[in-house]
């Protein structure tokens, strides 16, 4: 009862609140940008969680990056050739300076190369390098990069790789360097008010151009409901995370606007192909016609996220179309669950996370429901969800629902990772898709590789060892008279920004 | 030193042993940090090289060992996450909640005093019915989502306060007044109580006899006795407040160790919730302390030594 009077006077606030809008202001010469936390630190080899590369993404810039739709393009690095399977050479930009006035060299990029492979470093992104096994400086201009083993997915790791100055790190040390960052990047750093937020400004001399804003302003701002009332009152300009229902909430104000775009995250149902009633491929082609996956984008997403019939992305090298589809067909999966034996239902374990959206995993457990496949829900925290996620068949539950992204867009990341039977995230095991999975993580030809993906994607298509939801979507509140349109890569570059 | 503090003493020091081993226990027993630090995908060999770079591969009670050996020695770790000293990490926010605190007592008390000392002795008129309505609201409303309320009024509404943040005089405001109402009704209800229990004691009504005014009567007589359970109060209202800016700070998004916390709990940053909870527990305890050492001040009726005078 009070709970309902409690809602009833805060719909009527947030009515007049949109009734009192803003004035339009004019386009301040510095971006304030709100984020969920402040960055974990500003070394750029020391993690890679959004809040961190969001801010420091624009103090350094990386040996290669990837265009508005996605592409490998050259940023430090000019140009790139094979010069066997295993060896890489980039020729190196010379036009480029630190922030210190000091040339950008060979000698850095080979420098930073080594620091996040350096065992010792102890970089948890030590994973997505350590195939790299020598980096060298053969001329002023030219670094040659081995891997150990054939590496196709080299050139999508190192878009992640920031290039930092060798002469400024060893002078300062690396715990300076996290406090006082300095790269080549189009935006300096200025302050890190510990808690509050990081002042940037702009880098006068960046070889891109100037940038567009003379300052930015990043702040920690945990409660989205908070992020949207500074957005709401001029205090913010940009502000991240955002659910469907914060969007709709903003939609209504004449002066914001939302932005959003795919992102290279699909949530999936996994099942455990080893153990329980799943190992039966029946049973589990039975689940995916069962589900509705159109009702809970609609319905709960707000529209925003996309079906995806396989577990990758457009954004992700190695995506395919026309893979086979499981439309939602209850009858269908009624008639399979009867031919397994289940003719009068079976019960199984689904175990998530509280991170992750628990609308939607209600909603699975009821779409289920209706044709007789009763699901547990276990939840426990991150740690304990992790750790079932990489249990033996036995521990894992009979389904897990949880969002993959490699952050690299290329197949390698997810397939190999989820399927493989080797992987310690994988409950499935098929020699025909190890070999394909194989195969192509040593080719170094595109089209090979894409071929073996190709059939890789259609045999988990056909063996469901998993069933892809929907490909999640980053939403992003602004002013109406910011410029920006944001990519699958989850980055703000404040380059490809400006006031409209 | 009488034998109440003594003992008062080492019971404190032992329950800081006890908050020490057991945020130990629980955070070894909630999960390896290691798997929220690896990249989704990572092989079996890249945790076990992170896990073993960390030293938790190490049997638990060496790292236990090596946990209350730091401790002796006052070094309380490198954070985990952002590979800096905890102390720096934690040193900048303290103020923030120390200022946070104080002001939200200084609205409870403000507040909460006058208001109870009315509502004591004027029980029934219309003014005193609608400020114990105040008082309940202030009592019954969740801090998560009166903070939102105030924002939307007085920020985004009215445009004359700061919706988040610790920039400028004005933006303690809101957060002071949200972490303040629960303790401000509490302090109401309590001062109500007592007033009214003293009013109806004979000295009360001795001091009438004489011919004191209603003021004198209240003033000299009455406050002075019902202050004392509220000293009680003060020292755990500011406890509760230490414990209620973990909500308030995250939704202000005001700098101090409430949301340090909540930050540090779910990147599972061990070295700083272990640093946190211990200060915690530390002020808890000594507060208490404090406010027993307190009562014998107010009220020479009550002795340190535990024995009634």
């Amino acid at each position: 009862m009070l709970k309902k009077l409690l809602l009833t006077i805060y719909a009527l606030v947030l009515a007049l609140a949109g009734l009192g809008a803003d004035s339009a202001m004019a386009a301040p010469d510095k971006l304030v940008v709100d984020l969920v936390n402040e960055p974990s630190t500003l070394d750029p080899h020391r993690q890679w969680n959004p809040d961190s590369y969001y801010v420091y993404r624009n103090i350094y810039d990386n040996l290669v990056t990837r265009d508005t739709a996605g592409k490998i393009v050259p940023q430090i690095a000019t140009s790139w050739k094979l010069l066997d399977d295993t060896t890489v050479e980039f020729k190196i930009r010379t036009d480029v300076k630190f922030q210190d006035g000091s040339p950008l060299t060979a000698q850095d990029v080979v420098f930073s190369i080594k620091r996040i492979t350096n065992p010792e470093f102890k970089s948890p992104q030590l994973g997505q390098f350590n195939s790299i096994t020598d980096a060298t400086a053969t001329a002023p201009d030219t670094v040659v990069v081995k891997t150990g083993k054939p590496y196709p997915p080299l050139l999508a790791q190192l878009v992640k790789l920031s290039i930092v100055s060798k002469a400024y790190t060893e002078k300062v040390g690396d715990e300076k360097l996290n406090l006082e960052p300095m790269g080549s990047g189009p935006y300096k750093f200025v302050s890190w008010q510990k808690g509050v937020k990081v002042e940037l400004a702009a880098n006068e001399n960046y070889w891109r151009g100037t940038p567009p804003f003379a300052a930015a302003e990043f702040r920690a701002v945990k409660d989205a409901a908070t992020r949207i009332a500074d957005l709401r009152t001029g205090k913010a300009d940009l502000i991240v995370s955002l659910n469907s229902d914060n969007a709709a909430e903003l939609k209504s104000a004449s002066n914001l606007a939302v932005l959003s775009a795919p992102t290279e995250r699909v949530a999936y149902l996994m099942m455990n192909t080893e153990y329980g009633p799943l190992t039966d491929v029946k049973v589990r082609r039975a689940v995916a016609y069962a589900l509705d996956r159109k009702l809970i984008i609609d319905a709960l997403l707000g529209g925003y996220s996309r079906i995806t019939d396989e577990l990758l992305t457009p954004a992700h090298f190695g995506y395919v179309e026309g893979v086979k589809a499981y439309p939602h067909d209850p009858v269908k999966a009624k008639a399979l669950l009867a031919e397994a034996g289940y003719a009068d239902g079976v019960t199984v374990e689904l175990v998530t996370a509280p991170v992750f959206d628990q609308r939607i995993v209600q909603a699975i457990q009821q779409q289920l429901s209706k044709v007789g496949i009763t699901v547990k829900i276990s939840m426990g925290d991150m740690s304990t969800f992790l750790k079932r996620r990489r249990a033996d068949p036995e521990g894992f539950g009979d389904m897990v629902f949880g969002r993959w992204s490699c952050a690299c867009q290329d197949a390698d990341g997810v397939l190999y990772a989820m399927f493989h039977s080797d992987s310690v995230w994988s409950k499935y095991a098929n020699p025909e898709l190890d070999k394909h999975l194989e195969a192509a993580r040593s080719a170094m030809d595109p089209e090979v590789r894409l071929k073996h993906y190709r059939l890789a994607n259609d045999i988990i298509a056909d063996q469901v060892p998993s069933i892809p939801l929907y490909q999640a979507a980053a939403i992003y509140g602004a002013k109406k008279n910011l410029q920006w349109t944001p990519t699958a890569n989850e980055s703000l570059f404040l380059m490809d920004m400006s006031w409209k | 030193m009488n034998s109440f503090l003594v003992k008062r003493l080492g019971q404190t020091i032992l329950s800081v042993w006890g908050v020490i081993t057991v945020v130990f226990i629980i955070l070894q027993m909630s999960g390896d940090p290691t798997l929220l630090m690896v990249p989704e995908g990572a092989t079996q060999a890249d945790i076990d090289s992170l896990r073993l770079q960390l030293g938790f591969d190490r049997p638990m009670i060496v790292q236990y060992g090596d946990y209350l050996w730091r401790l002796a020695r006052l070094d309380m770790g490198v954070s985990l996450v952002q590979n800096i000293p905890v102390v720096d990490i934690l040193a900048p926010r303290i103020f923030y909640t120390l200022y946070l605190a104080s002001a939200a007592l200084l609205v409870a008390f403000g507040i909460g005093l006058p208001v109870g000392i009315y509502i004591g002795i004027f029980r029934n008129n219309p003014l005193s019915r609608a400020l114990m309505a105040v008082v309940l609201i202030g009592q019954s409303m969740p801090t998560f989502w009166s903070g939102i309320l105030l924002i939307m009024l007085f920020a985004v509404n009215w445009a004359i306060l700061p919706s988040s943040g610790a920039e400028g005089a004005t933006s303690i405001i809101l957060p002071a007044i949200t972490l303040g109402a629960l303790s401000m009704a509490t302090v109401a209800r309590i001062t109500r109580t007592s007033i009214i229990e003293e009013l109806g004691k004979e000295y009360i009504r001795a001091a009438k006899a004489r011919g004191l005014s209603f003021a004198a009567v209240i003033g000299r007589h009455v406050m002075r006795n019902a202050s004392i359970p509220l000293i009680t109060i003060a020292a755990l209202e500011l406890s509760n407040l230490l414990a209620g800016a973990v909500i308030v700070e995250t939704v202000f998004a005001w700098p101090g160790l409430g949301l340090l916390a909540v930050q540090s709990i779910e990147a599972r940053d061990f070295p700083v919730v272990q640093v946190l909870v211990l200060l915690g527990s530390v002020v808890y305890i000594g507060l208490n302390l404090i406010a027993d050492i307190l009562y014998s001040v107010v009220d020479p009726r009550i002795k340190l030594d535990g024995q009634q005078g």
